[in-house]
């Protein structure tokens, strides 16, 4: 546990190191510039659209950060070479897959916490008051971090066995992919091709659904999120993510690296 | 290595160059394909649902996006061609992006009713968004008084005006007056108080400041046709006893008809045209007066 924590510590250290919290800025600048430019050009969305774009964006940078950043995890350190020389201490290959995937939730963790601060800033700043509904936008932030946690483990995942672009084109296609995930076993339904509808139903079990974890559109009028909800999407996020890691580590173990 | 004070002027030079042609080029080119871009819009976003789709989870963005669309559009189009084509596609996208979005429902409905060339005078789109609004909206009892209003104001048709306020009226958390106002309309049909106390209504209603300046803006006008009525009448008192036209407002306030010259409720004096009609100044900003609008 203390390897796994050590290089997970070091993972995070690397990123902010590589400037990743630089998105950032962009990031209040965007909000800030939404805030005050949609109150000018629209009626009556200030604040929806502030939420919507608000919640958007924490979860693209977020995305941006799990997928360029996933990719090298192992890559990079194979690449350097320094892998061997972390591997040739009493370090098992499981705990180094382990810790980058702590490491970079670590990092996604603090930079999405420091994004939901500028956001509430910001909303604060449109509604100079909060209420009850604006508490469901923490639920909404909750479920864009294991949603990031997803995103981290499948691009950890190609990192183990493929190149960097090919990776952020896998994990990117997974994220599309599992995004349109229902819309795919409705086409499934509707097209009367013999197979096609039970094919889409695996299809759809099978990917990642990442639109479980959207929930930006009713959060923003204020609707509350059941509590079910938030427990079966952890358990979703743990499971799955929990299955791709022990994917990418099983993967890993069997890796010739001569 | 070249330093940056050696580079930096040559590339500014660079992009002056060929940036002030690559603008003006740029600016042609738009002039040429304004008319072919209102078509491609229509072509490649007239489906809500598939705009829906591909917005890949982020509908309420989206929906913000377009409603910010919807409201440039109306404006851009109000003071410039006037054609509003792609007014209701637009707010049906809208609304199908995010179906709780009730603000794009009754400001669109506004929009859609007013007459050309204000609005594109279409009361039939404006129900169809509305009747989309009930039922994603059940609950919102609203809808039925804006659906109402439609009837009773675009479209003159008391009967299902009468039908919409009293539909609004039987849901839980609406206002009593909703059935008052459905058995009034039943029984008189249009009249100006009616129709007063339907704006001040919304007035009262909405804490949306464009809301409220459309509203405020009925208002006004509601008043201005009264004013028009009242002077129109007095007018006609002073022909019977005096036996002629007057020929300004400034002959019946030197005749102790009126204390002063008759104004606006902005302050723009009415004018008096062929000793009958009363005409709103060119310079007064109301324009939903019936009796004192100017051709």
């Amino acid at each position: 546990m203390h390897r796994v924590a050590a290089i997970a510590l070091n993972t995070f250290r690397e990123a902010v190191r590589d400037r990743v919290l630089y998105n950032l800025i962009v990031f209040a600048l965007l909000l800030i510039a939404t805030a005050i430019l949609f109150g000018e050009i629209s009626i009556g969305v200030q604040k929806l659209i502030l939420v919507n774009l608000g919640l958007a964006a924490i979860t693209f940078f977020g995305l941006a950060i799990a997928i360029f950043i996933g990719i090298g995890l192992v890559y990079k350190e194979m690449d350097k070479r320094t892998l061997y020389a972390l591997l040739a201490k009493p370090v098992r290959r499981s705990e180094f897959i382990l810790g980058k995937f702590c490491g970079l939730g670590l990092t996604l963790l603090v930079n999405t916490g420091l994004m939901a601060v500028g956001f509430f800033l910001a909303l604060f700043y449109v509604k100079r008051s909060f209420d009850a509904g604006d508490s469901y936008l923490l639920v909404a932030i909750y479920f864009i971090f294991l949603q990031l946690l997803l995103a981290t483990a499948l691009a950890l995942l190609f990192s183990t066995f493929s190149s960097p672009a090919l990776s952020a084109g896998f994990t990117l296609g997974l994220f599309l992919v599992g995004s349109f995930s229902s819309d795919l076993r409705e086409l499934g339904q509707a097209v009367e091709l013999p197979g096609l509808a039970a094919v889409m139903e695996v299809v759809y079990y099978l990917v990642p659904n990442f639109r479980n974890f959207n929930v930006a559109t009713s959060v923003a009028h204020g609707v509350a999120v059941p509590f079910e909800l938030v427990l079966y999407n952890t358990a979703y996020a743990v499971l799955y993510g929990g299955l791709v890691v022990a994917l990418s580590v099983l993967i890993f173990h069997n890796r010739n690296l001569k | 290595m070249i330093s940056a004070q050696r580079w930096l002027p040559l590339v500014l030079v660079v992009v002056l160059v060929a940036g002030y042609p690559l603008v003006r080029i740029q600016q042609r080119v738009d002039a040429r394909l304004q008319n072919f871009r209102v078509e491609e819009q229509m072509l490649y976003l007239s489906s809500g649902e598939w705009v829906k789709r591909l917005a890949l989870g982020y509908d309420g963005l989206l929906a913000c996006l377009y409603w910010t669309r919807a409201v440039q559009h109306y404006g851009r189009e109000r003071l410039g061609p006037k054609r509003y084509q792609l007014l209701y596609n637009l707010l049906d996208i809208t609304t199908s992006l995010d179906p709780q979005l009730l603000l794009a429902y009754r400001y669109g409905a506004i929009f859609l009713t007013e007459l050309p060339p204000s609005g594109p005078g279409r009361p039939d789109l404006a129900i169809k968004l509305l009747q989309k609004g009930i039922e994603n909206n059940p609950d919102y009892w609203r809808f039925w008084y804006d659906l109402g209003f439609v009837y009773y104001r675009s479209l003159e048709d008391y009967q299902l005006a009468s039908e919409a306020f009293l539909e609004g009226s039987q849901h839980p958390n609406a206002n009593a007056w909703m059935k008052v106002m459905a058995a009034k309309i039943a029984a008189e049909g249009g009249d100006r108080q009616t129709a007063r106390f339907l704006w001040q209504e919304l007035y009262n209603s909405t804490d949306d400041p464009a809301l409220r300046q459309n509203a405020f803006n009925h208002l006004r006008g509601l008043q201005v046709d009264d004013e028009v009525e009242y002077l129109q009448a007095l007018l006609q008192r002073y022909r019977q006893q005096t036996g002629r036209r007057a020929e300004s407002f400034q002959e019946l306030v030197a005749a102790g008809w009126l204390r002063e010259w008759p104004t606006d409720p902005t302050g723009h004096p009415y004018f008096l045209v062929a000793g009958e009609q009363i005409l709103l100044h060119e310079e007064s900003p109301i324009d939903t007066s019936e009796k004192g609008r100017r051709e």
